[in-house]
């Protein structure tokens, strides 16, 4: 059945951060404003790799109206940040090595006197070579950006023997595929206000998607205790992974602690583009064979990522990359590397599909093309190499067992939108249809050896409400909203009883990261753990103020109600003032991992299935995409309007990165600097329809609750609709975003009028 | 939330106009950016910043009934004018447009919100039976992120249907 308003029913509800939303009323972290704050700016580096000979502050100081200048002499603690390899210069000391690599931060009492306080300070550089090519940067000749090299992290997979795999095979296809430097653009920038506080405690108002780590990064830099840190990190104008690293936190942090003022930043679009993370381009060589019967004897790939300047989680993106790069087949042999290196070109880092994106670009064009020479049908070919449920996982460790790669499959053969994909005639002679497919399976949580904590509270607060306490982030994704239907669904408390806290490490406990479509899993695990104990202290602290036996009781709508429900017996309220001792109950527990000791190797896993139509015009050569099916298998659905939109959202970025969307780079400069240049799908666009089918079914003896939906919209898109385009123009795409121009014709009529004599 | 005693402050290149449904003048620069005069002067922060160059239309206002990028708009520009933020449309109760976004789920982290709801206000101001080429012009300036546009597209049909409806 199709998921949306009607077929959710009463499920479908108007989130509680709504109001606030369309209203204009919601004050995110970058609205925030104090008296007597200061503005706070980076100066950041003009060239992509240069030396630092010398930094000068003294005119900057001088400037009425300019309260701190700083440089990398004034950094208490590490001078480095990176939430997994800490290789990042908070500000540089004698090295850039990228466009928006920081050399020194100012606060000023208005942004004006902060400009000029920038233009000020005087940097002298010598620049050096430029290194943007990250196969040529592993040669001997490129000049070494780190003191380790150019190569950030190598991995590789593999079993069987391709050699003789290749050897046996009928038919081999061998491709090379290209991907974008995808910007997150959220249309909130990084920034934030940063307020120190009496006892020497500082409170950081920034979004991030893990206050906690934060918080840790933040106290190594400062040279503090975590404790003295209070890290508010939500409401927050989109991340997508972009604001999973530290952005301009260090710099707000330290100006504040330099004047004692509250300060404030909040980058320009400029700023963000030339600072903040990418997705990883990358050029996946793949080789893959089958037999005359169209059985896979052998897979072949070599990923290079471009990681850019640092490290962020480049390593992490690069392993999910080779996780993702054989899908959900069976294979005779398999042999996948992968390099992610280091270059001048900005910083690459996580963002939603975290590899995923690329890799799964390339493996379903290799099975579009294995089909069409073996001349299969391309989904047929596809559950010919299928894999079976009891099947070890992509690195050959163990997962979780579900049937979700079937479910899906089923879902999208028996679609109408893939049984009557033959029409590919329009009415005009220049328009062109078509329909293509794609078939996913994608990780959620960090993968094994990764600490992965989750967890969370539940506590009747004294004014009777029932507080969820948990350290998730609330970017959009409608988080609160899923925890608020949890709550009434599996508790049967009312709306009005329940009070969420999110996003402030003064409040809530370690409950991992808001990432890696993780934090709905793990909040449905929690509440399971949590329920039986809460709701049983609840009975009996009930029953003891009521003095009737916890059997005859029950929770519900505004208090504890006799068992039949006709009588309300006790509030929440007057159960919070009548209880001895707070009730409240925490539960902490790391992530589902694998048994299989394979670092960053994933438990948990998604299906999907998704067919797109397009329509080309081949004068113009621009795709657009009519028509979307997603078969997504994630376990049961919490929250139907949040899922919907996670799956369209997702897919709408995955029609950027397909379509429209690069950060072009020459020579590691930055030539798409707003959204004039760099070009994220419109209303226009992406007002197709989109038909999303929620397969919730899971084995009888399934302990996993639902799967993580963030990612998974995102991450098949791009190749159905490259499939879709070969349908409607016989033009195989290989390179993202697909270049207009070559899927240009001459359209035969106008062939003739030329060609009259 | 309007502060008095910056709207207050006279000289002679003071600017009046109407925000709102309240008289303001302006003491700022004539080239001041109204984005900057609602956000950093007057803490009205519901009109929200992005791009800054007029293409995301996250600070989307009304000017005399138009949609207005406000970090296109200089003070000077605004003399005399009737200017209408999102949080002019919810002084008495929630327009139905924002409703419509509500109930629909128009909306994810809720940034590029209050811009598109100023372009489909717009819209349906001045012309209530808009066809999908309308629609597509009417938004063609509001850049959305998180939704894919599938919510968005589904408030302006009720949107529609329900002004449709109630005349």
């Amino acid at each position: 059945m199709a998921l949306n308003k009607t077929t959710s029913g009463g499920r479908w509800r108007i989130r509680p951060d709504g109001p606030e939303k369309v209203t204009g009323k919601l004050a995110y972290l970058t609205d925030m404003s104090r008296d007597g704050m200061l503005v706070g700016r980076v100066l950041r580096s003009p060239h992509p790799h240069a030396g630092i000979v010398s930094i000068h502050t003294e005119k900057a100081k001088r400037i009425p109206g300019v309260h701190a200048v700083i440089t990398h002499a004034d950094i208490p603690g590490m001078n480095r940040f990176g939430i997994v390899n800490p290789d990042q210069p908070v500000l540089c000391e004698d090295r850039v090595r990228y466009i928006g690599d920081a050399v020194a931060a100012v606060a000023a009492e208005t942004p004006e006197i902060a400009a000029q306080a920038l233009e000020s300070i005087e940097v002298e550089y010598v620049v050096l070579p430029v290194v943007d090519d990250p196969v040529k940067a592993q040669t001997k000749q490129a000049p070494k950006l780190h003191p380790g090299g150019n190569v950030l992290h190598r991995n590789q997979y593999g079993y069987g023997e391709v050699t003789s795999g290749f050897a046996g095979c009928t038919h081999i296809v061998e491709e090379t595929y290209l991907t974008p430097r995808q910007m997150h653009t959220y249309m909130e920038t990084e920034g934030g206000l940063f307020i120190p506080e009496e006892g020497g405690r500082l409170t950081v108002y920034s979004p991030t998607q893990h206050g906690y780590k934060d918080r840790m990064q933040l106290a190594r830099i400062l040279g503090l205790p975590e404790f003295n840190i209070r890290v508010v990190s939500s409401p927050i104008g989109g991340s997508f992974g972009g604001k999973d690293e530290l952005n301009v936190q260090p710099y707000g942090a330290l100006l504040a602690l330099v004047t004692g003022r509250p300060v404030k930043i909040h980058n320009s679009r400029w700023e963000s583009v030339r600072a903040g993370l990418k997705r990883h381009p990358m050029r996946i060589a793949m080789k893959t064979g089958v037999d005359d019967s169209g059985r896979i004897l052998a897979h072949q790939v070599s990923i290079v990522a471009d990681t850019g300047a640092y490290a962020t989680l480049g390593a992490e993106v690069l392993n999910f990359a080779i996780e993702h790069v054989t899908g959900p087949y069976r294979y005779d042999s398999v042999e996948v590397e992968g390099v992610s290196v280091y270059t001048n070109n900005g910083v690459s880092g996580e963002f939603r599909g975290f590899g995923g994106n690329q890799a799964i670009f390339a493996l379903e064009g290799q099975m579009d093309r294995l089909a069409e020479k073996l001349g299969q049908d391309p989904w047929e070919f596809r559950l010919m190499n299928m894999r079976k449920p009891e099947d070890p996982g992509p690195l050959g460790q163990t997962i979780v067992r579900t049937d979700g790669a079937m479910q899906v499959w089923k879902s999208l053969a028996g679609s109408s939108m893939w049984l009557d994909r033959q029409d590919r005639i329009t009415d005009n002679p220049w328009l062109r249809k078509g329909t293509g497919a794609a078939f996913v399976m994608h990780g959620s949580g960090l993968g094994f050896g990764i600490p992965d904590p989750a967890g969370g509270m539940l506590a009747l607060a004294e004014d009777g409400k029932i507080e969820a306490i948990f350290g998730y982030e609330e970017f959009g994704q409608g988080l609160i909203a899923t925890l608020e239907l949890m709550l009434i669904e599996q508790f049967g408390f009312g709306t009005e009883d329940i009070r969420i806290v999110i996003g402030d490490t003064d409040l809530v406990p370690h409950s991992g990261s808001s990432t890696a479509s993780r934090a709905t899993s793990m909040m449905w695990k929690s509440l399971q753990k949590l329920r039986g104990p809460f709701l049983d202290r609840m009975l009996d602290e009930a029953s003891k103020l009521l003095s009737l036996p916890t059997e005859s009781l029950r929770v519900g709508t505004g208090g504890i109600w006799n068992r039949s429900g006709e009588h309300l017996l006790l509030t929440y309220g007057q159960l919070a003032q009548g209880v001895q001792e707070e009730i409240r109950f925490q539960t902490h527990f790391p992530f589902p991992a694998s048994p299989t000791k394979r670092i960053g190797a994933h438990y948990l896993y998604t299906y999907s299935a998704v067919a797109v139509e397009v329509e080309v015009n081949v004068l113009t050569g621009r795709v657009k995409v009519l028509k979307q099916y997603h078969a997504v298998a994630a376990g049961p659905v919490m929250n139907p309007q949040g899922f919907l939109g996670q799956i369209e959202g997702g897919s709408g970025m995955a029609v950027g990165f397909a379509l429209s969307e690069d950060s072009v780079m020459d020579s590691g400069v930055y030539l798409t600097r707003n959204l004039d240049t760099y070009m994220i799908p419109t209303y226009t666009d992406l007002n197709g329809e989109i038909e999303v089918h929620a397969i919730e079914d899971l084995p009888e003896d399934d302990e996993h609750g639902p799967r993580g939906v963030g990612e998974i919209g995102s991450v098949g898109v791009a190749p159905a609709i490259a499939a879709a385009v070969y349908h409607a123009t016989g033009k195989r795409i290989s390179k993202l975003p697909i270049d207009p121009e070559s899927l240009q014709e001459v359209p035969d009529f106008l062939v003739k009028a030329v060609s009259r004599p | 939330m309007i502060n008095r005693s910056l709207a207050e402050r006279r000289s002679d290149k003071v600017i009046e106009c109407d925000i709102n449904g309240q008289p303001i003048s302006l003491d700022v620069p004539p080239t001041r950016r109204l984005l900057t005069i609602l956000r950093d002067d007057l803490q009205m922060t519901g009109t929200k910043v992005s791009c800054e160059i007029g293409r995301c239309g996250a600070c989307m206002v009304l000017v005399d009934g138009q949609q207005v990028n406000s970090c296109l708009t200089m003070a000077y520009q605004c003399e005399g004018k009737k200017i209408t933020t999102i949080e002019g449309l919810s002084q008495a109760e929630i327009d139905p447009i924002q409703q419509c976004f509500l109930e629909e789920g128009g909306y994810q982290c809720g940034y590029c919100t209050p811009g598109m709801i100023i372009s489909v206000k717009a819209l349906l101001s001045h012309n209530p039976e808009p066809s999908t080429e309308d629609i597509e012009e009417a938004l063609s300036g509001n850049l959305c992120r998180c939704t894919g546009y599938g919510g968005i597209v589904r408030s302006v049909q009720k949107a529609v249907q329900l002004r449709r409806d109630s005349s």
